[in-house]
């Protein structure tokens, strides 16, 4: 059984049809990446799955139960956890303040000396103290994954983690993103090939609401609507 | 243990304080009262802290719900009631309606919600006027009689004080803990980013509709020993205004802070009684005092003070931010 399935999901805003008829499945420790340019649809898919968006039509079950009337907190308090595309810490509040928030409304946290060996992990314990909101970008990329970890989420979905960092910081991000493959399962909503090419099983491709191509990536890079519509007009 | 004492240590000095105050000032009746309006106003400061400093919420109701819950109890009184169970009733009932109060909360953000709350604040002054058979309408009630004590003597004087400071601190005790626990952290989650909280897995709608019920029994226990107190009241006890101030002493002295609305209510709160002679300008000096904080002060004088201590240099703070 899957863990995360969506069937025939649309969405209209207005107008718009920001998705249409997406059907998806991703199975435990599989890394399923979604790409596809500005506008194509990625984070209100997410939105729709954790509940923030609600879906015209459609249906999306997570760990074999329907999340159709899920608000977005009783989605995370089973175990399917975000993050934003803009970075979204509590900046007022240290990074332990914020790790220990995370920690009171989890099911099944990690037990402390877990969460020192994930802080450590991260590279973050140094900066525990200091205000959440002076930490640079990417020690705040890092915070917000901690966030999650010590939620112990079954599924954690990446809306664009590297987005706003330097190329240098970016290998590092997909070094870390690589070995949090061992901790949870991870869903990866990227605009750019080269970060779902490294670590995506899979890729699904959005194109305007709608789903263009499902595969492995190096699949999706020799499909031809892929590249026609994306890569060729993109950077590949 | 040692930690123990240390947290437990500026909670004792305060009791200390608050009941020695009282004690000091007996030999003068009008300080005294002073003093226990002070007390009212601590508590009531401290109840508000709790959505305002915690919770990012700013109602400006709360002196509305605190009336609901005086004119509550002293109309079970006079329906011969004891004051005790009135006073019981009236407060649970007071934070009731403050939980349904707080509803628009849930839909309208920051100073929409302030704006919504001033409205409904209007709402109960006007009800307070208009239902003249129950509340006696603008002439309000006069010679409330003081609560009788199981013995059958009247709470009087020292005695009254004294269960004031008692109020007080049992309320500035009551708010430490709460903050401290996983409720106050879910609390200051929801104040600094709602969505963000909802997303960690925090049920915004029932920690919010807690906050209220909870704030609104603060105001509901001051507003029922308030009437007694002073022996009158009618709407302009509980109007916009006194919200108003009550705001005030949370932002003068530092919402967020469990001192600070304390501070704030101890300077303010006997403002106007000091200044009675001066009328004409004590509106003027709580203008003043507004635009002060607003300008100079955003974060309260505690707020302030806690900014003014140097925090730990991080050592990789120096490290050049990454190029976005």
């Amino acid at each position: 059984m899957s863990l995360l399935e969506a069937r025939q999901v649309s969405v209209r805003f207005g107008g718009l049809v920001a998705l249409r008829n997406i059907d998806m499945c991703q199975n435990a420790n599989e890394t399923l990446g979604m790409i596809g340019p500005n506008g194509s649809g990625k984070t209100t898919f997410v939105n729709v799955v954790t509940g923030h968006v609600k879906p015209a039509s459609g249906a999306v079950d997570f760990d074999g139960v329907p999340l159709a009337r899920c608000r977005p907190f009783e989605i995370a308090g089973a175990g399917l956890s975000r993050t934003y595309q803009a970075v979204r810490v509590f900046r007022e509040l240290t990074g332990r303040e914020n790790i220990a928030t995370a920690l009171v409304n989890a099911a099944c946290p990690l037990d402390a000396d877990a969460v020192v060996e994930a802080t450590e992990w991260l590279r973050l314990t140094h900066r525990l103290d200091a205000r959440a909101g002076s930490l640079t970008l990417y020690e705040q990329r890092r915070l917000e994954l901690l966030m999650r970890l010590v939620q112990r989420p079954k599924l954690l979905m990446l809306d664009e983690p590297v987005g706003g960092l330097s190329s240098v910081e970016v290998r590092s991000m997909i070094a870390v993103l690589n070995e949090l493959k061992a901790r949870c399962t991870i869903f990866i909503i990227e605009h750019t090939m080269k970060v779902i090419r490294e670590l995506a099983d899979r890729v699904i491709v959005l194109l305007a609401g709608e789903k263009i191509a499902d595969g492995p990536p190096g699949d999706i890079l020799a499909d031809r609507r892929v590249i026609e519509n994306y890569l060729g007009s993109v950077d590949a | 243990m040692n930690a123990g004492i240390r947290w437990w240590l500026p909670y004792a000095c305060f009791a200390i304080a608050a009941l020695a105050v009282p004690l000091l000032l007996s030999g003068n009746r009008y300080f005294a009262f002073v003093a226990g309006m002070t007390l009212i106003s601590v508590l009531w400061a401290t109840g508000m802290n709790l959505l305002y400093g915690y919770t990012g919420l700013m109602p400006m109701v709360f002196a509305g719900i605190a009336g609901i819950s005086a004119y509550l109890t002293v109309g079970l009184v006079a329906a011969g009631w004891s004051f005790w169970p009135a006073m019981l009733v009236g407060s649970v009932v007071a934070a009731l309606v403050g939980t349904v109060l707080g509803l628009p909360s849930l839909r309208l953000r920051g100073f929409y919600f302030t704006l919504c709350s001033l409205v409904i604040q209007t709402v109960i002054t006007l009800a307070f006027v208009y239902f003249v058979n129950l509340t006696n309408g603008d002439t309000g009630i006069s010679q409330i009689a003081p609560p009788k004590l199981p013995g059958g003597e009247a709470l009087g004087g020292l005695a009254y004080d004294v269960v004031l400071a008692v109020l007080a601190v049992i309320g500035v005790v009551v708010l430490a803990v709460l903050v401290d626990s996983s409720f106050g952290r879910r609390l200051i989650a929801i104040r600094e980013d709602e969505g963000l909280a909802e997303a960690l897995g925090i049920d915004v709608t029932r920690q919010k509709l807690a906050a209220f019920f909870i704030s609104s029994l603060f105001a509901g226990v001051g507003g029922a020993f308030y009437a007694p107190y002073v022996g009158f009241i009618s709407p302009r006890s509980f109007d916009v205004l006194v919200s108003l101030n009550i705001w005030l002493m949370v932002a003068f002295g530092g919402r967020g802070t469990i001192w600070g609305p304390v501070l704030g209510a101890t300077l303010l709160a006997p403002v106007p009684f000091l200044l009675q002679d001066y009328y004409t300008i004590k509106d003027v000096v709580y203008g003043l005092l507004i635009i002060g904080v607003i300008v100079l002060l955003p974060a309260g004088l505690v707020g302030g003070l806690k900014h003014l201590r140097p925090r730990p240099a991080p050592a990789a703070a120096a490290k050049a931010e990454p190029a976005q």
